[in-house]
């Protein structure tokens, strides 16, 4: 029989790759990525001062966190994060469910939450600035702006695609509404609430860094800002760096939040 | 009122409004009884009612025209004194079985120790002893919904109502299954009303079959299996075998295609 390609090719067609080719080929990605990098700047192909090399951008890095005091920069960021992260999904979290669960309610804040969503958040920032002055505030309020209408529409819509049998079931055991809601709509919908929040947070960084390259005087973005004036390109590269690993952190925590809040999910 | 029917439907209809003004008539003017203790079947043609009667039991839907009365009583909306087993998996996966079985023993205020006891039985008689403690999703489909059953019985209803309970089972599971109805309604004090559309299923399970015809749905014919003489029988092959059983399986076949000629 004639095989599309043979089963030795590397590229075959829509077939899973083994663990170890998919471990070997995101790795071997980066190590060119590097190798580029390194051999662009050694062989002078690129501007020192624009690009600096990668070696030079890790140890300033280090040099970062371990002489300048960088760490209360990451921790101020981190908090607010977290801070407006967890404030927009007590807002978010109890609001979505109970849209999903009644339209009635739905029907009221619906068509008000989701026109806020066409708004982009940093078109406040002017404005949260005159309202909340320069401190922590205006920060966090333009991360829980960011985040919370697209946080509540999501929440809605994952509980609205609860099964309409899992709520009959309880309804015919004799539950009540508060009932159906609290222990068959919440728990059914709980794990993807949870992957909601893993990606609204990406995106609750995205607005972070805006916030700190636009009006802060602390946290990894002002020190980005700070950088740029004395032309530090490799304190810019190291503070990029840091955003990235904190996002991937974060991301990967939500991750195994995941798996170990919800073992059901997985199949025997 | 009669004293022996833990269910009466009298003269029930049900339009769907469908928008722009039109209605559906999905249900026009049955009237039936099922006796306490009894396992009475609905039969008939897709699209005939069947769902929507057991809907309007269970009080998931309102019933356009008539009434319909449990144990005496009227009742307004869904309730713990008629449980119902849908087509569709319905277990709350992120609880065991034993928590899926306590589920409505627990939200209506049975004692731990209670519902433990009431549990453990439940979940044995439908075979799933070994499975307390497993979660719905390392179950097969035919185990997941003996766990739907047992949720149910366990939590004590006056009629029990199944949508075709087992048609997404594989035939094997589907007889165990009807096996195991006739049982609980044997060791159980619980009525039970059963859609299905398959005949063999009908007869083996049925103290009384309510043939309805469609579009829309009406009574067609009430039949009570003469050849089981009022007694149950435990096994399919046995029932098969049964002087009269074939004649009442002709007859209807001979409904069932009087109604999907009236389609054409
Ligand atoms: N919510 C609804 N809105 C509008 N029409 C409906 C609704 N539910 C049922 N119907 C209509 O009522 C009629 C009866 O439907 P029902 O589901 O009760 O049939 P059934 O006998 O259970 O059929 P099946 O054997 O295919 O399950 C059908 O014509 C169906 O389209
Ligand atoms: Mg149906």
């Amino acid at each position: 029989m004639a095989q599309p390609s043979s089963s030795k090719s590397f590229f075959r067609l829509r077939k899973p790759v083994s663990r170890r080719q998919s471990l070997i080929s995101g790795f071997a990605i980066w190590l060119v990525f590097f190798a580029v990098w390194i051999i662009a700047s050694a062989a002078g192909l690129v501007n020192e001062l624009l690009v600096p090399a990668p070696q030079q951008v890790f140890g300033t890095t280090y040099e970062l966190f371990a002489e300048r005091g960088f760490s209360s920069d990451v921790l101020i960021s981190i908090s607010r994060v977290l801070i407006a992260f967890a404030m927009a999904t007590a807002v978010a979290l109890p609001l979505g469910v109970l849209m999903g669960s009644f339209p009635a309610i739905e029907a009221i804040s619906a068509p008000f939450i989701s026109a806020w969503r066409y708004l982009p958040a940093p078109s406040f920032i002017p404005i949260l600035l005159m309202w909340f002055g320069t401190g922590e505030a205006p920060k966090l309020a333009l991360l829980f702006i960011g985040v919370i209408f697209f946080l509540v529409t999501l929440i809605m819509d994952h509980t609205k695609n609860v099964r309409e049998e899992l709520v009959e079931t309880a309804l015919t055991l004799g539950a009540s509404r508060s009932v159906v809601v609290l222990k068959v709509i919440l728990p059914a919908v709980l794990p993807d609430i949870v992957v909601a929040l893993r990606q609204m947070l990406a995106m609750a960084w995205t607005y972070l860094v805006i916030a700190e390259i636009v009006a802060s005087t602390t946290g990894i973005g002002a020190m980005m800002m700070r950088a740029r004036r004395f032309l530090n390109t490799d304190e810019i590269l190291a503070g990029i760096i840091i955003i990235g690993a904190l996002g991937m952190m974060f991301d990967l925590l939500f991750a195994a939040l995941h798996r170990w809040a919800f073992p059901y999910l997985r199949k025997a | 009122m009669d004293q022996n029917a833990a269910l009466e439907i009298r003269h029930v209809g049900k339009s769907f409004d469908i928008g722009r003004e039109q209605s559906l008539q999905a249900v026009s003017d049955v009237s039936f009884k099922a006796e306490k203790n009894s396992i009475c079947v609905l039969l008939g043609p897709s699209g005939c009612g069947k769902s929507t009667i057991l809907r309007m039991i269970a009080g998931l839907e309102t019933p356009s025209a008539g009434d319909i009365v449990i144990g005496g009583r009227n009742f307004d909306g869904p309730g713990r004194d008629r449980g119902m087993v849908f087509q569709a998996y319905t277990s709350f996966d992120w609880l065991t079985v034993r928590c899926n079985v306590e589920f409505g023993m627990k939200i209506n205020g049975v004692s731990r120790k209670h519902r433990r006891e009431r549990a453990a039985h439940f979940i044995d008689l439908v075979g799933l002893g070994k499975f307390a403690d497993a979660y719905p999703s390392q179950l097969s489909g035919g185990m997941r919904q003996r766990v739907a059953i047992a949720r149910t019985l366990a939590n004590d209803p006056e009629v029990l109502l199944m949508d075709e309970p087992f048609g997404a089972l594989d035939a094997e599971t589907r007889w165990l299954m009807q096996e195991l109805m006739v049982e609980v309604a044997d060791k159980t004090n619980t009525t039970m009303v059963i859609v299905t559309h398959d005949l063999e299923e009908a007869i083996f399970l049925a103290d009384k079959i309510i043939f309805l015809s469609s579009h829309p749905g009406r009574l067609k014919e009430e039949i009570v299996p003469a050849f089981k003489q009022g007694q149950r029988i435990g096994e399919k092959e046995q029932a098969v075998k049964m002087a009269g059983y074939s004649e009442l399986e002709a007859h209807l076949m001979r409904l069932m295609r009087e109604e999907g000629r009236g389609l054409e």
